[in-house]
């Protein structure tokens, strides 16, 4: 342990502050880890919300024909637990433990934006509050957590609880997408000098694995988002298959998204564990390389075996026989890791305190839902199981048994750097046991249940033989675990106030968030140890026994990308996606409509193509701006600049000619599929055309009153790859919808 | 009707001018590579069964204005197998050799330009992928091989940048990764099309002349156009990005191996330490 580490941390140990502004230093705060702070406060609010609703519904279940609940009470109740616990408890809780620990683990004083990750947080703040205000309104979202058309359509769920549902999900995704561009940049840009991407810790791989994963898929639920709004606000027919829209599009356009969000919640997880069990096993982790590498692998064929979720919609055989594969295929990079997480404890000189305890449920527990879920990647067992409690027990063994349990593995092992005292190990045992006990209750049965045909979503059920047992069983389980969420609670208010003043480093643990005081300073490091292996603080500490003597790890080259253009790449990524995916519905809708307005009859194509040479000439007037900035010619630049905001403003102005065309044509965003499709591809686009003027006008005041000079070009270039990106998503739209090509 | 047994023997062509292609390249790998053939042979006979599979068998007859599904697995093979297994066939010293002329040296860096064999790739899949190009290649058997030549050569510029005998040729991890995964998408996005359009992509496919009297048995066997098309598109999906995958591991432990090397560690890495440390 570092020397002196206990006196430096009772100095900084938690000491109520003071100041009557407290509230507003918090509601203020830049800091990393006060914003992660208040992530994962935000997640603990939330998650007693989302367990209340989930006690509720056991006590409902607890018995057949039970009439505690009403069934309109019970459809709202699942949705919004589902979705509580998915936006509200399991990504912001990974969310606030990464923007905590990233910094920390990667040497930096901040993350890469500290505004744009504030930001971030009120935006999920503020729309976890707007998802909730629905109760208040009486009618809470209640078409399940994926919200499946028809049912979500405003034919069948005519009051405000859907919308409530979409708005809430759009603000807390543009909150999440700006979270993760922050730890991507943060990751690649701000790690200390010799740490390689090959040595950072594997919780910081996770993350970046995580933040991609949430960058390229988030948008696929918002565009699905953006067009279920439409359809129940101005009257469109994308999921309407009466008027020709189809439901299976929400299907796969919301799974592209669904999928990928399973890993997004579980590979932070992974990241955690492979923390803990080393460190408590006191080894570094087996096979380094094949956990990071395996954790690329499962992000990319994560994205690819989304139809898994769509068995049962009929997409044919071969559909059915390619997506089968790809979904076992994921099993191979699991079981990676499952077996090197294992073989780290194999020969260890173990510590099994309350962290490792929860660790080793984690691996237990998440094979079990592994394996049921290498069961529903078998076509006809997920015909046979789908929409019951199997697979309720499948995902709940998953991301309670998995992400949940890492979780508290994380928390008893990081928070006494986070407070400066540990957690109380005899209240963590039982917390342990409890959950174990409650957890395993609650779940293993539903198993059965399943098998046995109990359908999930369903208010209640007859008293078929053994489904009342089975169900006591499960909500008697419900009860320990919140008997243990009582005792973890009680856990961490007693050891803020009187629990073992923990020290620097008290697990004699192995990176760099170790190796500053505990809570860290608000400017995190005084020194940053030297890093030459993937454990710096081991090597530290244990200087006769380092890493670095004994196994080489590739040297850190000190390529640092540029930051705002890093970001803005990322933006564009993501917002890349999003026109695909509403691109890809104009192509399915236009492909086959054979009536009604279409491209030809409507649309002035010699016109339109006219105005879109303004928009690509301004891409060329901006690079000569950029040029001209370079070269530290003030005047000229400013010149430029203000010719690119004339050119696309002269584009805007053309597209609401078009527009007014169409509309006094009465050709609305309602008329067909054509009209529907356009308007939204062609309106998002304009909408992104005027965030980039409006970008460029305060480049241009800027540039006159003298603040953007030739030294700040590159953030002047990243506004530049945003511009570009929206000429470049024009031309697609041109090729597409006006020039109709792949119809 | 037909019984599949009956059938097999008009499946297979062994009279394809393939046969020269093959002989021709056998002969220059001798000539070039004689002197460096060991292990990296059998990367050679593994290109050339493949070569030779994609015209002789099954897969070459059906895909001759039967089976669009055959038609895209031989598509497959001439731009992603066939390419791969022929870069993995060079050895360095003899690519080196070749290389170090001013004019090849220049094209090999051309090539590695990650633009130039990203839209190879990707522009040739969707390029013999519009409807009367398909269709015209399918038809003209002229137009057939100049396409079927187009798949070698933008495989081979394809891969390059990744798989190169030469390692000043690779591109970065971070940018094959992207490379990598674009392509997949490119390819995903492609297969969607296929796969769920109602669009007949190669209208050659959907009205196809019976000289072999085999439609029966396929349409017995459910082939029937609209399936196949479905199948065509989930293969030009599922199996490249599998691939890609699998590319994307070996650059990555290329990047792990390799920076490892770099640092030529004396001794082998142990973990034993931390224990002998604990005690």
């Amino acid at each position: 342990m570092t020397t002196g580490s206990i006196e430096q941390s009772e100095r900084t140990s938690l000491e109520p502050p003071v100041t009557s502004t407290l509230l507003l230093d918090w509601v203020s705060t830049l800091d990393h880890k006060r914003i992660g702070i208040m992530y994962i406060l935000t997640a603990m609010f939330y998650l007693a919300i989302g367990g209340f609703e989930a006690l509720l519904m056991r006590i409902q279940l607890s018995m057949p024909n039970n009439t505690f609940l009403s069934p309109e009470m019970f459809n709202q109740l699942f949705t919004m637990h589902g979705t509580t616990m998915v936006f509200l408890v399991g990504m912001p809780v990974l969310t606030g433990f990464a923007n905590y620990f990233v910094p920390l683990m990667v040497g930096a004083r901040d993350v890469a934006f500290p505004r744009l990750n504030a930001f971030g947080f009120w935006m999920l703040f503020f729309g976890g509050l707007l998802l909730h205000f629905s109760f208040l309104t009486g009618s809470a979202p209640n078409a399940g957590w994926f919200s499946y058309v028809p049912l979500s359509s405003k034919a069948y769920s005519s009051l405000q609880g859907v919308d409530y549902w979409i708005i809430g999900l759009l603000i807390m995704g543009v909150g999440s997408v700006s979270g993760a561009i922050n730890i991507f940049a943060t990751i690649i840009c701000l790690r200390a000098p010799g740490m390689s991407l090959q040595r950072v810790p594997l919780f910081v791989w996770m993350m970046l694995m995580q933040s991609i994963l949430i960058i390229l898929a988030l948008p696929a639920l918002n565009s699905a988002l953006a067009m279920l709004l439409i359809d129940r606000w101005l009257g469109s027919a994308f999921f309407d298959p009466t008027r020709g829209g189809s439901v299976v599009l929400w299907q796969h356009y919301f799974w592209i998204f669904g999928h990928p969000e399973v890993y997004i919640l579980i590979l932070p997880a992974f990241g955690m564990i492979s923390e803990v069990i080393p460190v408590f096993s006191r080894k570094p982790i087996y096979g380094y390389t094949f956990v990071a590498a395996s954790s690329v692998a499962i992000v990319l064929l994560g994205y690819g075996v989304w139809a898994h979720h769509m068995f049962a919609v009929g997409l044919g055989m071969y559909a059915d026989i390619f997506f089968a594969v790809g979904s076992l295929l994921i099993a191979i990079p699991t079981g990676i890791k499952v077996f090197n997480w294992t073989a780290t404890l194999w020969g260890g000189e173990i510590k099994f305190n309350t962290s490792m305890h929860f660790a080793v449920a984690f691996l237990l527990q998440f094979v079990i839902g592994g394996l049921t879920g290498i069961m529903f990647a078998a076509v006809p067992i997920d015909w046979q199981l789908t929409d019951t409690y199997f697979v309720v027990a499948h995902f709940h063994y998953v991301l309670i048994g998995g992400t949940v349990f890492a979780l508290f593995s994380a928390a008893y092992y990081w928070f006494p750097k986070m407070s400066g005292r540990m957690l109380s190990e005899r209240w963590g045992i039982l917390h342990f046991w409890l959950w174990v006990l409650g957890f395993n209750m609650t779940f293993m049965v539903q198993h059965f249940l399943g098998m046995m045909g109990m359908p999930r979503r369903v208010y209640t059920y007859a008293d078929n033989p053994g489904w009342a047992l089975l169900n006591g069983i499960s909500s008697l389980g419900a009860v320990f675990m919140a008997i243990g969420t009582l005792v973890f609670l009680w856990n961490i208010g007693t050891s803020l106030l009187r629990g073992k003043i923990a020290g620097d480093n008290p697990w004699d643990a192995f990176t760099l968030e170790w190796a500053t005081t505990s809570p860290p300073p608000p400017e995190n490091f005084t020194v940053i140890p030297e890093i030459k292996s993937r454990r710096p603080v081991w090597d530290l500490n244990h200087p006769e026994n380092a890493d670095w003597k004994t196994e080489k790890t590739p040297a850190d080259r000190g390529i640092r990308p540029n930051l705002p253009k890093l970001a803005a790449w990322a933006f564009i990524a993501s917002e890349a996606v999003f026109f695909l995916l509403l691109l890809i519905a104009y192509v399915i809708f236009n492909t086959r409509s054979g009536e009604g307005a279409v491209t030809s009859s409507v649309l002035d194509v010699t016109r339109t193509g006219i105005f879109s040479l303004f928009l690509i000439f301004s891409s060329v007037t901006f690079w000569i701006a950029e040029r001209f900035l370079r070269a530290g010619k003030q005047s000229a630049f400013v010149l430029t600049l203000g010719l690119t905001i004339l050119l696309g403003i002269t584009f805007l102005a053309g597209q609401v000619w078009e527009y007014t065309g169409l509309l006094t044509n009465n050709i609305t965003i309602n008329t067909n599929l054509f009209s529907a499709t356009f308007f939204t591809v062609t309106g998002f686009h304009g909408i992104h055309v005027t965030a980039g003027v409006i970008a460029l006008f305060v480049m241009l005041m800027m540039g006159i009153k003298g603040n953007l000079t030739a030294d700040k070009s590159h953030v002047f270039g990243a506004v530049g790859v945003y511009w570009h990106f929206v000429d470049v998503v024009w031309l697609a739209v041109f090729g597409i919808i006006y020039l109709g090509l792949l119809q | 009707m037909s019984s599949y047994f009956d059938l097999t023997s008009g499946l297979w062509k062994w009279s394809s001018p393939v046969w020269l292609l093959v002989l021709s390249l056998i002969g220059l790998y001798i000539i070039f590579h004689h002197r460096a053939l060991g292990k990296r042979t059998i990367f050679f006979v593994l290109a050339m069964l493949a070569l030779a599979l994609a015209y002789v068998s099954p897969i070459g007859v059906l895909s001759d204005g039967y089976l669009f599904s055959a038609h895209v697995i031989q598509h497959l093979i001439l731009l992603l197998i066939v390419p791969l297994f022929l870069l993995l066939s060079l050895s360095e010293s003899a690519a080196e050799t070749l290389f170090r002329q001013p004019f090849m040296n220049r094209l090999g860096h051309v090539m590695s330009v990650p633009f130039v064999g990203w839209l190879s790739g990707l522009g040739v899949m969707w390029f013999w992928h519009v409807p009367s190009f398909c269709n015209a290649s399918t038809v003209n058997y002229s137009l057939g091989i100049f396409r079927d030549a187009t798949f070698l050569l933008a495989g081979l510029a394809f891969w390059w940048p990744i798989f190169s005998p030469l390692k000043r040729f690779h591109l970065s991890a971070s940018l094959s990764v992207i490379y990598l995964f674009s392509a997949c998408l490119g390819c995903t996005l492609l297969g969607i099309y296929i796969t769920f359009t109602v669009i007949s992509v190669c209208p050659a496919f959907a009205n196809p002349v019976d000289r072999l009297g085999i439609m029966h048995f396929l349409y017995d066997q459910g082939m029937t156009p609209a399936t196949d098309q479905r199948l065509g598109g989930l293969l030009m999906w599922v199996p490249p990005c599998s691939l890609y995958v699998c590319a994307i591991m070996v650059v990555l432990k290329r990047w792990y191996a390799e920076m490892e090397h770099l640092n030529s560690p004396k001794t082998a890495g142990t973990t034993s330490s931390l224990r002998e440390a604990q005690s």
